[in-house]
């Protein structure tokens, strides 16, 4: 009954009690680094996932609203002067409006015309991140880009940035939970089911459709605004279709059909490129490129043994453990 | 005058490769349903195993033989131990499923050949051939050529042999093949090893002109997907028309327009005959009968 299932607020707040006190526990500011970029894709993967595993939609294209959002105010703060939190704003209105026009010229598509349409816009994105030189600066990127302020302190990169990155994203977590047990999450679900069923029962399957691909889009762009004001600078190869496919490993190695999914498979892929790096500084056979060969790998095998990502399969591993614990101790007291 | 014959005969040329790659992956989904992003790698594989068995002084027409028989047992491994453990996946599984097929084969030859771009010798002498001011390279014409023979074997292959009903019958309806004695299995497989031998060989013919790297089948990939889609997914005449305008978009694009733009001009291209066609050009009449 995935229906009636209410948000389970001892996850939201284990979860807060173990992202706050990770900088403490570990030092180093590596792995601070690393931390904030696995907030910043938790983000991003939060809104894929709700596409994919709430809508049964796919995205090969996600980069584009995720680099939308970071040029958007890279461009508005070195050029223009604008600050962050304005930055912030106009971020997330082009990735929506992006999103918008896609979406109309995707509203007929899906399956794998819908995979290309999202594929195609990424490609297209990138290009014009790297020929529309004049706003853009091409392949070498755009320089000086400021750090956000708050009550006049300013979030340098590191533990400030690492804390106002995993803020956001409880607060994304939080929202989309309610997403997910509101009316409109019923419906989505009920979309991913069976379109026609759906329809039949007057839910209105383009308009939510519509809108979960824009809040996926401007989720995209938050973690876009978050990445370019983290760096002093951003080039368009943090944008390409490897990200994409980052992103789409994260959420189907979590799982797509829980919001936790996203966070478990982030947090995990982080985990591994780490631990890659870490192998790489001894093993010299051990490169990015090995790191791809193991995401791949991890693509096909969690498709071919679980299909529903880590995360559900876990917890109901998880459950039958206890349920079965249970059963022997009430035996134990019997006899 | 000679530059748009130039531009012209540089969009067919690559249109064609587009095309073989696409008539692969058209040929893959009409019997499995699968796309299969992973069927640029096999292009990639073409032309980086031919650069390497011509490094060891393999003779020309030996190394392409092995190099054929190698990509065909990738591609018939890939059905094995990926595709057939997968039946009846849904669609969005599959393009992971293939995705991480084509991450990990990448993955593997950017281990093994590094990142350069590798020169491989064309197949005859390449001196170009002026005609009207355009120079045209002999491999052009071996490209366009292949294209051909290809369209033309498949045809044979498909409706006049024996194996290429029993194609067309697991496409249209599996269960009722099985009935009639055919195994639909087999024929998995046997699109897998097809779609493999396509790839390669279009590896092998372009990597004169295009000097392949670990990193060409993705590209190529992409667009001979999005040809597939173009033209109409499982629709081979589609595939081919789709190709040949893809190509040529891309070319008289980049000379037209900006070659750095190339690329997002033949993608904006696919939206919007993906907006105004949602089934592509040739599509609704063969997606879903199947049948090449």
């Amino acid at each position: 009954m995935r229906g009636v299932k209410k948000t389970n607020w001892w996850g939201v707040a284990s979860f807060i009690v173990i992202m706050l006190f990770f900088p403490l526990i570990i030092n180093g500011s590596y792995y601070v680094t690393q931390g904030t970029f696995a907030g910043i894709y938790t983000i991003a993967a939060i809104g894929l996932g709700l596409l994919m595993g709430y809508a049964g939609l796919i995205s090969l294209g996600q980069a584009a609203f995720y680099g939308v959002g970071a040029y958007t105010t890279a461009i508005l703060t070195t050029s223009f002067g604008f600050s962050p939190w304005l930055g912030l704003i106009f971020s997330i209105l082009v990735s929506a409006l992006l999103a918008l026009i896609m979406g109309y010229t995707m509203a007929k598509l899906s399956g794998y015309y819908l995979a290309m349409a999202t594929l195609a816009l990424g490609m297209i994105v990138n290009v014009i991140f790297v020929e529309w030189k004049s706003v853009t600066q091409g392949a070498q990127g755009l320089y000086g880009i400021p750090n956000p302020e708050l009550f006049g302190f300013q979030i340098t990169q590191g533990v400030p940035y690492y804390y106002l990155v995993w803020g956001i994203a409880t607060l994304v977590i939080i929202v989309s939970m309610n997403i997910v047990h509101s009316r409109v999450g019923r419906a989505l679900r009920s979309i991913h089911d069976s379109e026609t069923a759906a329809s039949s029962m007057g839910v209105e399957t383009g308009k939510y459709k519509m809108q979960i691909f824009i809040f996926s889009a401007i989720l995209a762009g938050i973690a876009g605004w978050l990445f370019a004001h983290m760096n002093y600078s951003i080039s368009p190869s943090s944008f390409t279709f490897d990200t994409s496919i980052l992103f789409l490993a994260m959420v189907v190695l979590g799982g797509a059909t829980s919001i936790w999914g996203a966070v478990f498979g982030t947090i995990l892929i982080t985990a591994i490129s780490v631990t890659v790096h870490e192998l790489g500084q001894s093993f010299s056979f051990i490169t990015t490129d090995f790191e791809h060969v193991l995401y791949g790998f991890i693509l096909m095998m969690v498709v071919i043994f679980l299909p529903r990502g880590l995360f559900p399969s876990f917890v109901s591993f998880l459950k039958n453990f206890i349920s079965s614990n249970k059963k022997s101790n009430s035996k134990r007291i019997v006899s | 005058m000679g530059d748009l014959l130039q531009f012209l005969v540089t969009g067919i040329t690559i249109g064609s490769i587009y095309a073989i790659v696409a008539l692969g992956l058209v040929t893959i989904y009409s019997v499995t349903k699968v796309i299969n992003l992973a069927q640029g790698e096999f292009v990639m594989l073409g032309g980086m195993l031919m650069f390497t068995f011509l490094n060891f002084n393999i003779p020309y027409w030996f190394a392409i033989l092995f190099t054929l028989v190698l990509i065909i047992i990738v591609g018939w491994m890939m059905e094995l131990t990926l595709i057939r453990p997968a039946k009846g996946a849904n669609p969005i599984s599959l393009i992971i499923l293939t995705l991480g097929a084509s991450l990990f084969i990448r993955g593997i030859a950017s281990m093994i050949w590094g990142k350069d771009s590798v020169r491989v010798e064309p197949f005859t002498a390449n001196d170009p051939i002026n005609i009207a001011g355009a120079a045209i390279t002999p491999q052009s014409i071996w490209v366009i050529l292949l294209m051909v023979l290809i369209v033309f074997g498949l045809y044979i292959l498909i409706d006049k042999t024996i194996i290429g009903k029993g194609f067309q019958a697991s496409s249209a309806n599996p269960n009722a093949a099985r009935l009639m004695g055919i195994s639909p299995k087999k024929m998995s497989s046997f699109s897998f090893v097809l779609s493999a031998g396509l790839g390669a060989l279009a590896g092998m013919a372009i990597a004169p002109i295009m000097f392949p790297a670990y990193d060409t089948g993705l590209m190529l990939g992409v667009k001979g997907l999005s040809v597939a889609i173009l033209g109409g997914l499982g629709s081979a005449p589609g595939a081919v028309l789709g190709g040949l305008i893809l190509g040529l978009i891309e070319s008289l694009g980049a000379g037209y327009v900006s070659s750095g733009f190339k690329d997002a001009i033949a993608f904006g291209f696919v939206l919007l005959i993906l907006f105004i066609r949602p089934s592509g050009l040739l599509g609704e009449k063969s997606v879903g009968k199947g049948g090449l």
